[in-house]
């Protein structure tokens, strides 16, 4: 074993130097300096060196197993006895008195030098002894260290066995997920070879193979079919699409033909496609704007081409209010219900919210509004657009005109296109300021709203014709009310449309008439000339426009007040009319549905002192002479030379009875201010002496009526 | 509308109370006469409508300025002509006129209006003055003209019996009062009333518009101011302050009673002193009449430039208003 031990170290030494020389070098550096003995015993020490320079064995290490340890223990301990002896003899030959140099001394110390040289051998072997020992131990413990890892190794690797056993185990088979046909089934419909009930019966395992497949079997027809099916599909959507493709290939050429009939159309008046579009939309109006749509296209075919009506407004919204169920109304009540409840609780800040919100939702309007637009000869279009309220129940009407020529620089005309008032009393006493529905008046006191003219301006003008146009009848005024819906409608719509057309035509030539007047010129027509002397000194200076505040607090028209034959919906004028130092102011109220109202005229004239015709009974005839006379005023009907020919008159007449009242006072001194150039029979009549103010045409005289 | 126009321009020209007085007739300038129930009017029960005429019937084409009742007839002025109509058939509603009569004119430009209308009881004859200036006596019996009174150069406002002196006054434009012997048809007296200073007004003019007797006094007045005048010495003997041209004036009992210019009816005294002015309705006045045949529905009753016509029952304030 110890050859054994030291054959196997040889290398070791070996590959220690070769692998670090200068550790080997230190450490022999080392072992001088730990032995400083070491090179006087260099001598002693037989350094076997090999034939092969690399293996250097110390011969002591050869020595080394030949000795016993335990006789160099004992050697050792003879050696310190021996060691020890001589110490103390030598101590006694010193303490008696030897010398030191002495032969007694002299062997002593030799001796004591042998003796000190076997303990340095027994040193040096004890450590050897002890490295070797280690070296032993060392080799002894890695061999430990393999095994023990080899060991490990084998229970890894039965670990992990068992943990594939584990997990094949606990695999699971697909076939698992794989539904299929009952057993008792698969035995009924699986053909023998497959099913194998022979083997099957008894082997679970088999079995599930049989019925797998079975199924697969199974499985592989119906793809079979699948594709089959697939392909069957595929074949009729190609068809389809063929026809499809036809189909889109005809719209184009259909598109086309549209196309080159719509002149076709036009030219014989037949607008079919237009018609169409507007049905389309005309499903979603509400009631009484179709009826009023209805009615007014069908009045436009048969009775006036110029009249067009289309419908304006957002489709999809109307859509989806149409849509919706109709139980808006209940709902409302209910929440009212529940509002005043609650209102009682809540704070007033919120409430005013609430009743804005409520006010706004009870005013709304339907989305599609319909614009009727009538168009006059001239060219100039009144557009009218007719809005629903859908919560109210009442139709509105908005005007707008727009003319042919540009109607710019008549200033007191600026109230007769004026869309706020321009329809007016189209029927009497019809201002369309409130709301023609008595329900509404209920509705209004629940959310506060006072009166409805404050959102006309907003709103349009629920006018009763409007109403009636739109087939809504309203229990107020029952003459009628045995018509409804389209009869009510039908009857009105004629002369609705007559007296719309009319009033525009009026206010039309109003405006014309307005432009020259206040240029102070009065035009007079061709066919009025005849009415009128051909010369007439008096002219018209100015003509203005008034408010209705202006026009009561006048002192010469409270008569005209009193007789409640104005009202604040008229239009107001000052018109004066000049002669010399004679000037007569006319305070002229045009009623808005002139001309079929005469405008009212009442004067006051400057003259030597104020006169007006409360006071003088001339002025009265003059104011009489102009109002009342509509049949020789008004000129070809409809009398839209009313105004003009009134004011015409008015200067005749401011003539006659300056001219004739300077013939009156001819007692009196100095020239005349105005020469009589008028012809009159006589120049006064009857008990309160009125001046002829009567023109007789071809004669060329004045008369009295 | 055009109603209300109409009545805005109305005058009221002239009245007759029927021959029972229950009755009032008016005509107005456009020709029209309405027939008013007084006793309707005037029981404790009146209502609105009461004031309404209970007739109302286009007599002429022109203004109506005399109406005078007979026994049994109205007689009616317009445009020179003169219609009768049966008070009996009037009340009964019917509008037929009994009959209809022209006074021959001379000129053909212009027909003549007719102012004034009296009758002469002696004679049973109509003295009818107007536009052609002068005046025409129909006989009632057989409806002819048998007479012309021609003097006046301007046309004749007011007429003027004188029952026991049979004469007959008449005032015209050209400013005369002119007095004719009924019996021989001849002129009497003229008096150019804008000749004397007292009563002259330049500024307004020289016609007669108003006449009024009453035995030997006589009341007249237009441009000139009004003025009561003695007869037998062709003198004013006061002259009244009024501001305005009257139109009508009459006697009555101690109180001179006078309508023209001005909302008021006037009441002088004949020492010349202005008792009273009433204020009525219309802003001038034509005329006014007093009912003094009934003596249940004694009223008076103006009219003037107005549709109403105002009714007293005591004489110093306006009760009511009747209304075309």
């Amino acid at each position: 074993m110890s050859s054994d031990a030291v054959k196997k170290r040889k290398p070791k030494f070996i590959r220690n130097e070769a692998g670090t020389p200068e550790t080997k070098r230190g450490r022999a550096e080392g072992d001088q300096v730990t032995h400083p003995a070491g090179p006087r015993l260099i001598g002693q020490r037989k350094l076997i060196t090999a034939k092969n320079q690399d293996v250097r064995v110390y011969n002591e290490e050869v020595e080394l197993e030949d000795r016993d340890p335990q006789q160099d223990y004992m050697l050792y301990k003879d050696t310190c006895a021996d060691l020890a002896k001589l110490m103390a003899e030598i101590q006694e030959l010193k303490s008696g008195g030897a010398k030191v140099g002495s032969v007694e001394i002299e062997e002593r110390h030799r001796q004591c030098s042998i003796h000190f040289i076997t303990l340095k051998k027994l040193n040096r072997l004890a450590h050897m002894r002890l490295k070797k020992g280690r070296d032993q131990t060392h080799e002894a413990k890695q061999r430990v260290d393999v095994l023990h890892l080899q060991l490990q190794n084998l229970l890894y690797e039965v670990m992990h066995l068992q943990k594939e056993i584990s997990k094949c185990l606990e695999f699971k088979s697909q076939h698992e997920e794989i539904e299929l046909v009952s057993e008792e089934e698969f035995f009924q419909e699986a053909p023998a070879e497959i099913s194998r009930p022979h083997v099957t019966r008894d082997d679970q395992h088999q079995l599930t193979l049989a019925r797998l497949d079975w199924e697969l079997e199974q499985r592989k027809r119906l793809a079979e079919q699948y594709k089959m099916s697939l392909a069957r599909k595929e074949k009729i959507q190609k068809a389809i699409e063929q026809k499809r493709e036809y189909l889109s290939s005809l719209q184009p050429g259909l598109h086309n033909i549209m196309q080159a009939s719509i002149p076709v159309q036009e030219y014989l008046s037949m607008p079919f496609e237009q018609m169409q579009k507007q049905a389309e939309v005309a499903r979603h109006l509400p009631p009484a704007l179709y009826v009023l749509m209805v009615q007014a296209a069908a009045y436009g075919q048969a009775c006036d081409k110029t009249l067009s009506v289309n419908i304006t407004g957002d489709v999809d919204e109307a859509k989806a209010l149409s849509r919706r169920p109709e139980d808006s109304q209940d709902d409302e009540s209910d929440s009212d219900a529940e509002e005043e409840q609650q209102n009682t609780k809540r704070r007033r800040a919120t409430v005013g919210i609430q009743l804005e919100d409520k006010r706004k939702e009870m005013l709304r309007r339907h989305p599609l509004s319909l614009c009727v637009d009538l168009k006059c000869k001239d060219g100039s279009i009144l557009h009218l657009f007719f809005c629903y309220l859908m919560n109210l129940n009442i139709l509105t009407v908005k005007t707008k005109v727009s003319t042919a020529v540009d109607l710019s620089g008549a200033v007191s005309a600026g109230e007769l296109l004026n869309s706020e008032s321009l329809l007016n009393c189209l029927y009497a006493s019809d201002h369309g300021k409130e709301t023609p529905n008595p329900v509404n008046r209920y509705q209004f006191d629940k959310v506060g709203i006072t009166t409805f003219a404050d959102y006309v301006s907003d709103l349009g003008h629920p006018y009763v014709w409007v109403q009636k146009l739109g087939g809504l009848q309203f229990s107020s005024d029952g003459a009628q009310s045995e018509l409804s819906g389209s009869a009510l409608s039908a009857s009105h719509m004629e002369r609705t449309m007559k007296l719309l057309r009319g009033r525009l035509q009026a206010r039309l030539a109003l405006h014309k008439q307005f432009s020259s007047l206040e240029h102070s010129i009065i035009p007079v027509s061709s066919e009025c000339q005849h009415l009128f002397p051909a010369k007439v000194v008096s002219g018209l200076t100015r003509w203005t426009m008034m408010s209705y505040q202006e026009f009561t607090e006048l002192g010469f028209v409270q008569h005209v007040l009193k007789a409640g034959l104005v009202c604040e919906t008229d239009l107001f004028f000052m018109a004066v009319v000049e002669r010399g130092t004679a000037r007569l102011s006319a305070a002229v109220v045009v009623n808005p549905r002139y001309p079929e109202v005469m405008p009212l005229f009442s004067l006051s004239l400057h003259w030597k002192g104020e006169r007006s015709g409360r006071t003088e009974d001339n002025l009265r005839a003059m104011e009489s002479e102009v109002n009342v006379f509509r049949a020789e005023l008004q000129g070809p009907r409809p009398g839209l030379q009313l105004l003009t020919n009134q004011i015409q008159r008015l200067c005749v007449c401011l003539d006659v009875y300056l001219e004739t009242e300077s013939q009156v006072c001819d007692g009196s001194e100095g020239p005349k201010e105005f020469p009589r150039e008028k012809m009159c029979l006589r120049t006064a009549r009857g008990p309160s002496r009125l001046k002829p103010f009567k023109y007789n045409h071809p004669q060329g005289f004045f008369s009295h009526r | 509308m055009f109603v209300s126009l109409q009545l805005l321009h109305m005058s009221v020209f002239s009245q007759s109370f029927s021959p029972c007085g229950r009755f009032l007739a008016a005509g107005n300038n456009y020709g029209e006469i309405a027939v008013f129930s007084l006793s309707a009017a005037l029981s404790p029960d009146a209502s609105e409508a009461s004031q309404k005429p209970i007739l109302n019937f286009t007599a002429h084409d022109g203004p109506v300025f005399s109406l005078l009742s007979t026994d049994t007839h109205l007689l009616s002025a317009g445009n020179g002509e003169i219609s009768a109509w049966s008070w009996a058939e009037l009340i009964k509603k019917s509008t037929k006129a009994a009959w209809t009569r022209k006074p021959s004119y001379e000129t053909s430009l212009e027909i003549p209006e007719i102012n004034a209308m009296i009758i002469n009881p002696k004679e049973n004859s109509l003295i009818v003055g107007g536009g052609d200036n002068n005046i025409h006596i129909m006989d009632m019996e057989t409806g002819i003209f048998k007479s012309v009174l021609k003097g006046h150069t301007d046309y004749i406002h007011c007429l003027c019996f004188k029952e026991r002196e049979e004469e007959i006054l008449s005032g015209g434009e050209d400013g005369a009062v002119r007095i004719w012997d009924s019996r021989t048809n001849r002129p009497v007296h003229c008096i150019e009333v804008f000749k004397y200073e007292e009563c002259a007004r330049p500024q307004f003019g020289k016609w007669i518009s108003c006449l009024a007797t009453d035995s030997d006094w006589m009341l007249c007045g237009g441009g000139p101011s009004l003025s009561l005048w003695h007869l037998r010495s062709m003198s004013p003997t006061s002259v009244f302050p009024l501001p305005g041209c009257q139109r009508e004036a009459v006697f009555y009992q101690d109180l001179i009673m006078s309508v023209g210019e001005g909302p008021h009816v006037s009441h002088c005294l004949h020492g010349g002193t202005v008792k009273a002015q009433i204020p009525c309705t219309p802003s001038s006045l034509n005329t006014l009449a007093l009912n003094l045949k009934n003596t249940e529905h004694r009223v008076m009753t103006v009219g003037g430039s107005s549709h109403q016509i105002d009714v007293f029952t005591n004489f110093s304030y306006r009760a009511f208003s009747l209304s075309f």
